[in-house]
């Protein structure tokens, strides 16, 4: 009965248009639009990955050997499994054009093929052709395709000669794409493809280095891929077998864009949280100026109840409109942008229409809505009608009574569980969600103290000549002030901001402080134990080369510790999982310190023992005395953990978790890994030699990899960024709303103020400086409440120091006051321009 | 007697209404002496208010001059008339225009603030001690009855010490015992302070207590 007439009333009271309500439904729209189109993206580049699984990893699954090919055994069971199969070899080397006239070589990522390459997909080239044509030899010369950048930086055209190693090769066509690739792949070079057949001659395939083999294999399609997978660890359990497949076709992308996503929801949570700051705010202000038809419907004898159904339906209808459209743009944007962008990313993106987002979305906007109506609904239904009357609105401080009280927490905890559930970081989830909680209250809690210092100081005798001063002050400390709206909506938006910027600065500084002074120029790797010594005589015979640091080095996998399968024994750590570089040495290696146990003597002829990192061994629960079996090409060895040794990383020079006694390692096959350190400009010249002389080995420069690095983190971070504008955007949305709803009272104000004499740069002042101190006070906690933050995941999610970089602190401080400055000073104009007459005659 | 504290030649207002424009002073002249009071009547609508805001520089006159303290108002501009105002004139309202987020003593100290005076919170305080609201200091509007309001309204408007006064309607939303309280005081401290009153008023008793009283009917001095 009571509901239906609460629908009446609020049947009618919308029919008064929506002008009030734009802020709300602002507010809402925008969260809902960011968390919808997010989510959108992400389901478009799962479904990508899941269609494009097969293709990228090149075969239903494959099997992955580090530094040497299947054994006769490990192909038979490959083979008498697969319908069909395909073997890849993968490593680095150096092109040369013209090695005769113009030795300067091209760093490159080769991939060598058989017959049966590709098994899925098509590899396109440029003039077209298929691959196998491309490949084959021809007048006794094998054919090769090389990356269009590379092709560009040697000075090829079609049908040149090319070397690689010892063996010359003629350039057949330009390689467009190739299936199988993924941005792991991207890593060190533009591609080269030839045929592996070709390489017998080469030397390039040589015991000791470092090439990658993978075999992928077509299965028939009754094939249980999962007892295959166990069957083939089971039987090559300790041979360093890889196993990919299928279902998790480019685990490095998927989990990159897992990671990524489920942070920027909750980037976009926290945003949504600023719109629940505007949403309230706009409740707020509706219910204000609905103040006297509340109080005379009290006074007629609706109930509590009644009045409160009453406009939580018309909140409720509002809220949907508002979602609704938050998902038509959401769901919208990159539903259209998507066809356009899909040939530019790295990665597979499919459109389409995803509606497990947008559901999701919609129930977050709704919940959100709702929580953010009930706090200010309730307190405004509990006043009494005298109290309505009398009152100015906002100045019921005081919380709601326990049964909406009860209502909002059971609704918080409710989206809050979703979250957790929905973003798949559940403990990144629940942590997020605590900070933005907290953040909220203790911007409350600051709104509060900037209101009562306001009022206070306003007093004092320092405001005494500074009317301006004291009118902003007594205007944020007065009743019905926006201060609390200002400092929620505008402080959450600046502590996303002031967390994301700290973590930015740390993570780029911690890149650029890791660069020593002096760089090297290169790292060299696979020099064979022959050319070591010609290697560093030929470096150091150039002016430019300061120095050369060489260290043996082999790989090998961790199998077993004290006797016992290693991942059983200290369960899933990386220095397990995969093969590991490992070296030898006589002495104590350069940067680390013996921090437990002693380093063997000079010439230690006993049985094999080795030295560990510190941290790892701290990580993995090894100590002195632990016999640790490591697995290098194919064989077992054993050693004993002598020593444990602190690392000093900060060089960037070449460190081992493990370091072996000479003895136990010098006689098994190994290459050389040296460090060269030379002036920029010599590089160039240096490549050449080495290509020239060794055509082998494979130089990295290292000034590369670093921009590598910077550049991932790069785009890393502005799509973080990206996230928290979407917020900040809400947060001015926000920003405006308090400014317009407090647009009256200015208008108000300004005229009164005009009468006792006030002049009109005064009454501006007067205004900015209110802006402008709330705009503060929100970037102060901010900044205090983001950098806790950043602090938080530099430590615990990046395992990594944490410093305060205040250029980016006192940015965001400015900004906040800033933005506000800008929002209220769009809305100053009116009370300026008005004449007093107009407002004063007209309020009675 | 020397010059007029107040001067209006042949004043004009013509505001644009919904249906166009509406007359509604058509050629006010008038002479105010320092230290008269004056009682304005008149129906309403005649154009009481109309006329108190020209005359206290809130409304600009579309024809016509006016002087206060040998100034022409007419040619000033906003921030002007403004310190002209600040410096010269209190001015009550029938609905008290007390600024909401200010206490009763900050509303009170605000003109005098605004004129640079460093004592504006002593003299506020004891303006309102003068209208018996001492103990109301701290209170905001909304905590204020009518009466306690229009009392603070009456302090500010007096704080600064103003040669000229003009209230509209003072009492108009108090009932009468309130009303006459309210007016003992205000022209108490005309008497005091020797300033010139100018009280737009309904009721004829009220207008009676001034020096002259001048009946406007339908924009013009009748
Ligand atoms: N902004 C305006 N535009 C057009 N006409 C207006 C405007 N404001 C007031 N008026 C008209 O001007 C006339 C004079 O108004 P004013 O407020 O001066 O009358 P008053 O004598 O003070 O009346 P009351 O005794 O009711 O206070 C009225 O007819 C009113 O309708
Ligand atoms: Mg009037």
């Amino acid at each position: 009965m009571s509901l239906i007439y609460a629908a009446t009333i609020a049947k009618r009271e919308l029919r008064g248009g929506l002008a009030g309500f734009r802020i709300f439904l602002l507010c809402l729209l925008l969260g809902v639009a960011a968390i919808a189109g997010i989510g959108t993206i992400r389901a478009a580049i799962d479904q990508g990955l899941n269609g494009e699984a097969a293709t990228l990893l090149g075969g239903d699954s494959e099997i992955h050997f580090t530094h040497r090919k299947a054994s006769e055994e490990e192909r038979h069971w490959i083979e008498s499994n697969s319908d069909k199969i395909s073997e890849v070899l993968t490593f680095r080397s150096m092109l040369q054009a013209r090695p005769e006239t113009d030795p300067t070589p091209g760093l490159s990522q080769v991939k060598s093929v058989d017959a049966n390459y590709p098994l899925y997909g098509e590899v396109i080239l440029a003039p077209a052709m298929p691959i196998q044509a491309a490949l084959a030899t021809q007048n006794g010369t094998p054919g090769m395709v090389l990356h269009p950048a590379l092709i560009d930086r040697l000075g090829l055209e079609i049908g040149d000669t090319v070397r690689m190693g010892t063996q010359d090769f003629q350039l057949r066509a330009a390689l467009v794409s190739e299936p199988d690739t993924t941005l792991s792949d991207l890593g060190l070079g533009p591609r080269t493809i030839v045929h592996t057949e070709a390489l017998n001659s080469s030397g390039l395939l040589g015991p000791g280095t470092l090439f990658d083999a993978k075999y992928r294999m077509l299965l028939p399609a009754t094939a249980d891929i999962d007892a295959l997978q166990s069957d083939a660890l089971a039987q090559f359990e300790n041979s360093g077998l890889r196993w990919r497949d299928r279902r998790n076709g480019a685990p490095g992308i998927s989990m990159a864009v897992e990671r990524l996503s489920s942070f920027l929801v909750l980037v976009g949570l926290a945003g949504m949280a600023v719109g629940g700051v505007g949403v309230s705010a706009a409740v707020r202000a509706y219910l204000a100026r609905k103040v006297n038809t509340i109080a005379t419907l009290k006074s007629l004898g609706a109930t509590r109840g009644t009045i409160f159904a009453t406009y939580l339906m018309q909140i409720g209808v509002l809220a949907v409109l508002g979602i609704l459209l938050g998902l038509l743009l959401g769901g919208g944007i990159p539903t259209l942008a998507i066809p356009l962008l899909a040939d530019q990313l790295p990665i597979p993106i499919e459109a389409g229409f995803f509606p497990a987002p947008l559901l999701e979305a919609a129930i977050y906007g709704l919940l959100t809505a709702l929580i953010f109506s009930i706090w200010p609904l309730a307190r405004a239904v509990d006043i009494s009608p005298a109290g309505l009357f009398r009152e100015i609105s906002g100045s019921a401080n005081r919380l709601p009574r326990w049964p909406y009280f009860v209502l909002v927490l059971l609704l918080t905890v409710i989206l809050v569980g979703l979250a957790v559930r929905f973003s798949g970081v559940p403990m990144l989830t629940l942590w997020s969600a605590g900070g933005i909680i907290a953040a909220l209250i203790i911007l409350a809690i600051a709104a509060r103290l900037t209101k009562a210092l306001s009022r206070r100081l306003a007093r004092t005798r320092l405001m005494q000549g500074r009317p301006a001063l004291r009118l902003a002050l007594g205007a944020i400390g007065g009743p019905s002030s926006e201060a609390t709206s200002v400092v929620l909506s505008l402080g959450l938006g600046l502590t996303v901001l002031a967390a994301i910027g700290q973590i930015d600065s740390n993570m780029r500084a911690t890149i650029t402080q890791q660069l020593p002074e002096r760089a090297p120029a290169f790292f060299v790797m696979d020099i064979q134990q022959s050319q070591i010594d010609p290697f560093t005589a030929a470096m150091l015979a150039e002016d430019a080369v300061e120095k050369v640091e060489s260290t043996p080095m082999l790989r090998g996998i961790i199998t077993e510790i004290n006797g016992v399968n290693a991942k059983e024994a200290v369960g899933d750590h990386w220095v397990v999982n995969g093969d590991r570089g490992i070296t030898y040495s006589a002495s104590i290696p350069a940067n680390s310190t013996v921090s437990e146990g002693e380093w063997w003597p000079e010439n230690y002829t006993g049985p094999p023992i080795m030295s560990f990192s510190e941290e790892e061994a701290a990580e993995i629960g090894l100590k002195i005395g632990d016999e640790i079996t490591v697995n290098i090409l194919g064989r077992d060895l054993t050693a004993t953990i002598a020593n444990l040794r602190a690392l000093e990383f900060s060089d960037m020079s070449l460190n081992f978790v493990m370091v072996w006694s000479p003895n136990a390692l010098s006689g098994a096959p190994h290459t050389f890994l040296s460090t060269v350190y030379a002036s920029r400009e010599a590089e160039g010249n240096l490549l050449r030699i080495m290509a020239q002389d060794f055509p082998n080995i494979t130089a990295i420069p290292v000034r590369d990899v670093i921009q590598k690095v910077s550049s991932t983190l790069e785009s890393l971070s502005s799509a973080i960024r990206w996230g928290a504008a979407a917020t900040l955007l809400t947060g001015f949305v926000v920003l405006i709303g308090a400014a317009a709803a407090g647009a009256d009272a200015r208008v108000f104000e300004s005229a009164v103020l005009k009468t006792l004499g006030a002049t009109r740069r005064r009454i501006l002042l007067s205004f900015a400086l209110r802006a402008l101190i709330l705009g503060a006070a929100a970037g102060l906690v901010a900044l205090a409440a983001g950098s806790l933050a950043a602090w938080a995941v530099m430590t615990y999610v990046m395992d990594s120091g944490f410093v305060l970089y205040w250029q980016a602190a006192i940015t965001i401080i400015a900004g906040g006051a800033l933005a506000n400055l800008a929002a209220s000073l769009a809305f100053a104009w009116r009370p300026l321009a008005i004449k007093p007459a107009q407002i004063l005659r007209n309020q009675v | 007697m020397g010059s007029p504290v107040l001067s209006l030649n042949n004043v004009q207002l013509t505001l644009q209404g919904n249906a166009g424009p509406v007359r509604i002073l058509k050629g006010i002249s008038l002479d105010v002496e320092a230290g008269e009071s004056i009682g304005l009547t008149g129906p309403s609508g005649s154009g009481k208010s109309s006329l108190l805001m020209l005359m206290g520089g809130l409304e600009s006159v579309t024809g016509g001059t006016i002087t206060a303290l040998g100034q022409d108002l007419t040619n000033m501009n906003e921030d002007a008339l403004a310190r002209f105002r600040r410096n010269n004139m209190g001015i009550v309202f029938q609905s008290f225009h007390l600024i909401p987020t200010m206490t009763a003593l900050e509303n009170v100290a605000t003109p005098l603030e605004l004129a640079g005076d460093r004592d504006a919170f002593k003299k506020a305080k004891a303006e309102l001690e003068a209208v018996g609201l001492k103990d109301r200091a701290d209170h905001y509007p909304a905590q204020l009855s009518g009466g306690e309001q229009q009392r603070v309204a009456l302090a500010r408007a007096a704080a600064p010490r103003p040669k000229i006064l003009l209230a509209d309607e003072p009492t108009g939303n108090l009932d009468t015992s309130t009303g006459e309280t309210i007016v003992d005081l205000l022209f108490n401290l005309r008497d005091r302070h020797g300033a010139t009153l100018i009280l737009v008023t309904h009721a004829p008793e009220l207008a009676a207590r001034c020096d002259r009283t001048l009946e406007l009917r339908d924009g013009a001095l009748a």
